[in-house]
């Protein structure tokens, strides 16, 4: 099994029936086996403040979400068992169905395309030139910037007559405001989330490019290769595992989007850009039906899981 | 938090110190209302309350300073209550006051408005008890109407708003309009006129997070429709009355004549062609609001339009008590001292809004732009006090920006709405 590259040397892992050939005697091995069990205490002892925590904020609530989603629970009312009703309900409500079009719409668009971004800005600034620290750091600073803040910000941008529609127009394109429009909508809200979100990808990808080593370039430069050849057949394939994580963070991210939406639109126009957390928060904080509420909170967790299993099973395998 | 058991004769005397204390003509007195209905003396009373509010009193500093004050006057009567008051932003406010109640650490006393009443129904301890009769008898009616479900006072009533039709002067003049508009027909007529110089006749706020209480409620209501049934079983929104007004919107939009950057989404407000002085009238804004953008000078307040009827949205600002509260005593205590004539009439001038006892009478005589408003209150409504007429309006609310951006027919458009919201009145 590959376990990375390190200087161009692909090391194995020795497999553990290899390991059986050449074991120690019986009585040192039962004393590692005491050593590893002691050490394994241990790190279990410094880990648990962590591990306490997490079920605590972490697991706990999502636990208890789950459970609720198979309640009628809202605020002040005896809370009864009421089995699938909320799935149920689920299923036959096309605002759901509209919120999930939407939400996989906007993912479809944003993973690639911020990926893209990322991906184009981190080789952009990867090599040593005249203040490229600077721009790295300007690159990162939307990942840092509240989503609420840059969520006001681009909503002067593509309101009408403001600077969007007015490039559009520059353009020779119909100068209307995206925010507007029940198709360019969505499109706005994924420029946007490209904005915000490239940074985090840029960083991600370059902290794994510093660790390529510059002789295997160096000699594809040597031996011919153009840019392209070098960025596809050096630089990539060490990317994959970066890559991989980035696409199941952004996906989730993608799935997650609310800030944005509830700045920006609002879930409009006509829906257009109802998102499921928007819904699920209507659901929650509007209307306070936390039972269906916790029901949407639970279809979205199996959907990301599922896509992420998926995402896994083709693009990760082996990385 | 504590409250003292009562004996016979001391609830004897302290009603005859009550007693005393009402028939005294002690001007600077609250007693008589201060636990109205629980028959004891301040000294009695004892616990703590903690009160949530919003800025009512745009100034923190000011609206900090006056509740600090209200304390102060309350304590030298309840001088056991130990009284605190809190004051949140507007937004989210729901969602920080519902998961407060889910974690048990709810307030014993907040502020809402009739809009919000049925969501907390549940959690709300009615409040007739602790006030006096006489203290009730002085409300305005519809003021007593606004916060009363099944029979029973949901919250004490402190304030009122309306929001009339309001015209920018400036945008007349260099119409040379000198005429205002009073129906729909008016618009209609101006409207070409406003277009030709370059201004909107109207702006309509169809974001869907704002109440249509301020927006599309009002056209409805003034077409002589409702958006509930009398026995509020179904939906009326989607009978004549209501494709007439959306008919009435649609028509203003397609021709050009409501602001375009207000239509779906929610800019903040100084952005927006409304605040620049781009917009000839609307009825979605409280008239001082637009003080600070068009100057006191340009703001004309008018009364409600008129199609059939003549109506406007106006809200009632009240002081509820949560069932979870400890010290119900001390509580209702807090809410019949601060929603006294004296008191509320107190904030109201100084949070700019109206009374809403009738012994308080006129606030606002010399002042042109309040003024005019107190003249128009008893032409609005609260709008619907119904369990499900928040989540009618999350279903009405995209049907609407569906005809506003011309992909659905207003008939159509309300239908579906009115299907959508069938599952909601079960």
């Amino acid at each position: 099994m590959s376990v990375g590259t390190t200087h161009g040397v692909h090391r194995r892992r020795t497999p553990s029936r290899e390991r059986s050939t050449r074991l120690p005697p019986l009585g040192r091995g039962r004393r590692r086996d005491r050593l590893g069990w002691r050490e394994a205490r241990v790190a279990l002892l410094f880990i648990l403040p962590c591990l306490l925590l997490f079920a605590a904020f972490r697991f706990g609530p999502a636990a208890a979400g789950a459970i609720l989603a198979f309640t009628d629970y809202t605020i002040g009312a005896d809370t009864h068992w009421v089995g699938l009703d909320n799935l149920r309900r689920l299923v036959d409500d096309p605002l759901f169905w509209k919120a999930l079009r939407n939400t996989v719409y906007y993912a479809v668009l944003t993973v690639p395309l911020s990926i893209a971004v990322a991906l184009s800005m981190a080789l952009l600034v990867r090599r040593a030139f005249l203040g490229y620290k600077i721009f790295r750091s300007i690159f990162f600073l939307p990942v840092v910037t509240s989503l609420v803040l840059a969520g006001i910000v681009f909503t002067w941008v593509f309101s009408p007559g403001g600077p969007w529609s007015s490039l559009m127009g520059a353009l020779g394109l119909p100068d209307k405001s995206w925010l507007t429009d029940p198709v360019l909508v969505i499109p706005a809200l994924v420029v946007v989330a490209i904005w915000t979100r490239f940074g985090f990808g840029m960083l991600i990808l370059l902290a794994r490019m510093q660790d390529i080593p510059r002789e295997l370039e160096e000699a594809a430069l040597v031996d011919g290769a153009s840019a392209y050849q070098r960025f596809r057949y050096i630089v990539l394939p060490e990317l994959y595992p970066a890559l991989f994580f980035l696409v199941i963070i952004e996906t989730t991210f993608s799935f997650q989007v609310f800030d944005t939406v509830y700045v920006m639109t609002g879930g409009g126009p006509a829906n257009a850009s109802y998102m499921l957390v928007f819904q699920l928060y209507d659901q929650g904080f509007r209307y306070f039906d936390f039972g269906y509420a916790s029901a949407i909170g639970l279809a979205l967790f199996l959907m990301t899981f599922v896509v992420a299993m998926i995402q896994r099973l083709t693009l990760g395998r082996d990385r | 938090m504590r409250n003292r058991k009562v004996f016979p004769a001391t609830v004897a005397l302290a009603l005859s110190m009550a007693l005393v204390t009402a028939c005294g003509g002690d001007d600077d007195s609250t007693g008589s209302n201060g636990g109205g209905g629980t028959g004891q003396g301040g000294a009695d009373i004892e616990g703590s309350v903690t009160m949530w509010t919003y800025p009512v009193i745009a100034d923190d500093a000011e609206h900090r300073a006056f509740w600090d004050d209200m304390i102060k006057a309350f304590n030298k009567e309840y001088p056991n209550v130990d009284v605190t008051v809190e004051i949140f932003p507007w937004a989210d406010r729901d969602q920080a006051l519902s998961t407060a109640i889910a974690g048990n650490s709810a307030p014993d006393v907040v502020y809402l408005i009739p809009d919000q009443l049925p969501g907390y129904a549940r959690n709300i301890e009615p409040i007739d008890e602790y006030l006096s009769e006489e203290a009730k008898s002085d409300y305005l009616p519809n003021a007593i109407d606004a916060v009363t479900i099944d029979g029973k006072m949901m919250g004490a009533p402190i304030l009122a708003s309306a929001v009339p039709l309001t015209c920018n002067k400036a945008i007349f003049g260099k119409v040379g309009q000198e005429e205002y508009p009073a129906t729909w027909e008016d618009l209609r007529a101006m409207a070409p006129a406003f277009d030709a110089a370059g201004y909107d006749m109207i702006a309509y706020p169809g974001d869907v997070s704002q109440t249509l209480n301020l927006t599309f409620y009002p056209l409805l209501w003034q077409a002589g429709g409702d958006v509930f049934t009398e026995d509020g079983s179904a939906v009326a929104f989607n009978g004549p009355e209501g494709v007439k007004a959306l008919e009435f919107l649609k028509e203003m939009v397609d021709a050009g004549y409501v602001a375009e950057d207000t239509l779906t989404t929610n800019p903040p407000i100084e952005q927006t062609t409304l605040a620049k002085g781009e917009v000839a009238c609307e009825w979605s804004t409280e008239p001082l609001n637009l003080v600070e953008f068009w100057g006191e000078e340009n703001v004309v307040v008018l009364p409600p339009l008129t199609d059939v009827k003549q109506v406007a949205y106006g809200t009632v600002g009240s002081l509820s008590m949560l069932s979870s509260a400890e010290d119900k005593e001390a509580a209702g205590a807090w809410i019949a001292f601060v929603t006294d004539a004296k008191q509320a009439a107190k904030y109201d001038e100084a949070s700019g809004f109206l009374p809403v006892k009738k012994s308080v009478g006129s606030l606002y005589a010399d002042d042109p732009i309040q003024g005019e408003v107190e003249k128009y209150t008893d032409l609005t409504t609260v709008g619907p006090l119904h369990p499900a007429a928040r989540e009618v309006m999350g279903v009405l609310a995209p049907e609407i920006q569906a005809v506003l951006i011309g992909e659905k027919e207003p008939k159509q458009a309300l239908d579906d709405a009115a299907r959508a919201a069938e599952p909601l009145l079960r």
